[in-house]
């Protein structure tokens, strides 16, 4: 909204400028507009959020996040209702906690359970939520206890396909 | 029993608000399982009826099947009536026992041990591990401290890191979805009749 506004005055000004045929304010205004949308566009494909966005912190933690990003999507029946704010490590259990931010309007129970998923067969890995049945709901900061590491299919192949020594 | 032993002493302090310890529990269903497979007098095919209801004995005891129904139907729970649930709390139980109970039959002196018990609050996880010829495979035990009761009692189990919760919630949501509510009561009626 404000960078409305100050694009609005901008043009006012640079109106009232062309008016005066002022070519040195002219350009000067130019100049600025041109930096400000070179800061909104590092902004928006940077995805900052510098324009603090609504919504609600739930922290999960996964024994393996199989390579989970920052800003990673998360799902419920393939809708995004959120993103992935951070991935860090548990100094004590060596577990991975995975802060999420979601939107206001979505509710999760206390008992949902937060997966991570592949996108196709070797695609990035994103959060899926499934909704469970509890009364509780989670508030910010909110722990999301039941949780369903990354699956790594190679392992899987490895052990059961590999796996007879004898 | 070192790992046990170590553990043990790991968890003095930890007050768990009940007598007995998750993974003593966990280890107590397995203990009396295995004993229940071992025992000469209920061997054999004849004794097959007898030996399930021991061993369902056992089980029904320490999980929570009304717990592990609401959080498969999630959702959906609510919209049930008193007696809708109660029907699919029994039909729950009886689908996991079809699932289950011929592949607990086939133990063949598999090692079972306990690796870690993690507590928080009223909930605990207690990761244990099935070494089989082929491979080791992970199982944790999610559970629950229960107040009317007197402790802890499974609602999840977690395999290869696949919850069995969440694995039947989304089959079940499906179902649900398109065909309705009482479209899986039937399947699962029909199941249970074989």
């Amino acid at each position: 909204m404000w960078l409305y506004w100050i694009l609005c005055v901008i043009i006012t000004v640079e109106i009232y400028n062309v008016k005066r045929f002022d070519t040195e304010i002219l350009v000067g205004v130019f100049v600025v507009l041109g930096f400000l949308s070179l800061a909104y566009l590092s902004v928006k494909l940077g995805n900052l959020n510098i324009l603090s966005e609504n919504g609600y912190v739930v922290i999960a933690q996964f024994n393996k996040t199989g390579g989970l990003k920052k800003g990673a999507p998360i799902e419920i029946a393939g809708v995004e209702i959120g993103k992935v704010k951070d991935v860090s490590l548990d100094k004590d259990t060596y577990q991975a906690n995975v802060t999420m931010f979601i939107k206001p309007e979505v509710k999760v129970q206390e008992d949902a359970i937060a997966s991570i998923k592949t996108k196709g067969l070797l695609g990035e890995k994103y959060v899926q939520i499934s909704p469970g049945g509890s009364p509780t709901l989670l508030s910010s900061g909110g722990k999301l206890r039941e949780t369903e590491s990354a699956i790594d299919i190679e392992e899987l192949i490895s052990k059961y396909a590999f796996g007879e020594v004898k | 029993m070192k790992v046990i032993g170590f553990f043990v002493l790991l968890m003095v302090g930890v007050s768990a608000g009940a007598a007995e310890r998750p993974q003593q529990i966990i280890m107590g269903i397995v203990d009396n399982v295995l004993a229940i497979l071992k025992d000469a007098s209920l061997k054999g095919p004849d004794k097959v009826q007898q030996r399930r209801s021991k061993i369902r004995e056992v089980v029904q005891e320490r999980f929570d099947f009304a717990e592990m129904s609401q959080r498969t139907l999630a959702v959906h729970w609510h919209k049930r009536t008193e007696d809708e649930k109660k029907e699919f709390v029994a039909l729950f139980k009886d689908l996991l026992e079809g699932a289950y109970i011929n592949k607990i039959e086939k133990y063949s002196d598999e090692d079972i041990h306990v690796i870690e018990e993690k507590i928080e609050g009223s909930f605990s996880t207690v990761k244990t591990e099935i070494i089989t010829k082929k491979a080791k495979i992970p199982i944790d035990y999610r559970l629950k401290s229960v107040s009317d009761d007197k402790g802890w009692k499974v609602y999840d189990v977690v395999i290869e890191g696949v919850s069995l919760v969440n694995n039947y919630r989304t089959q079940f949501q499906s179902i649900i979805n398109t065909k309705g509510y009482d479209a899986l009561t039937k399947m699962l009626k029909e199941k249970k009749n074989g």
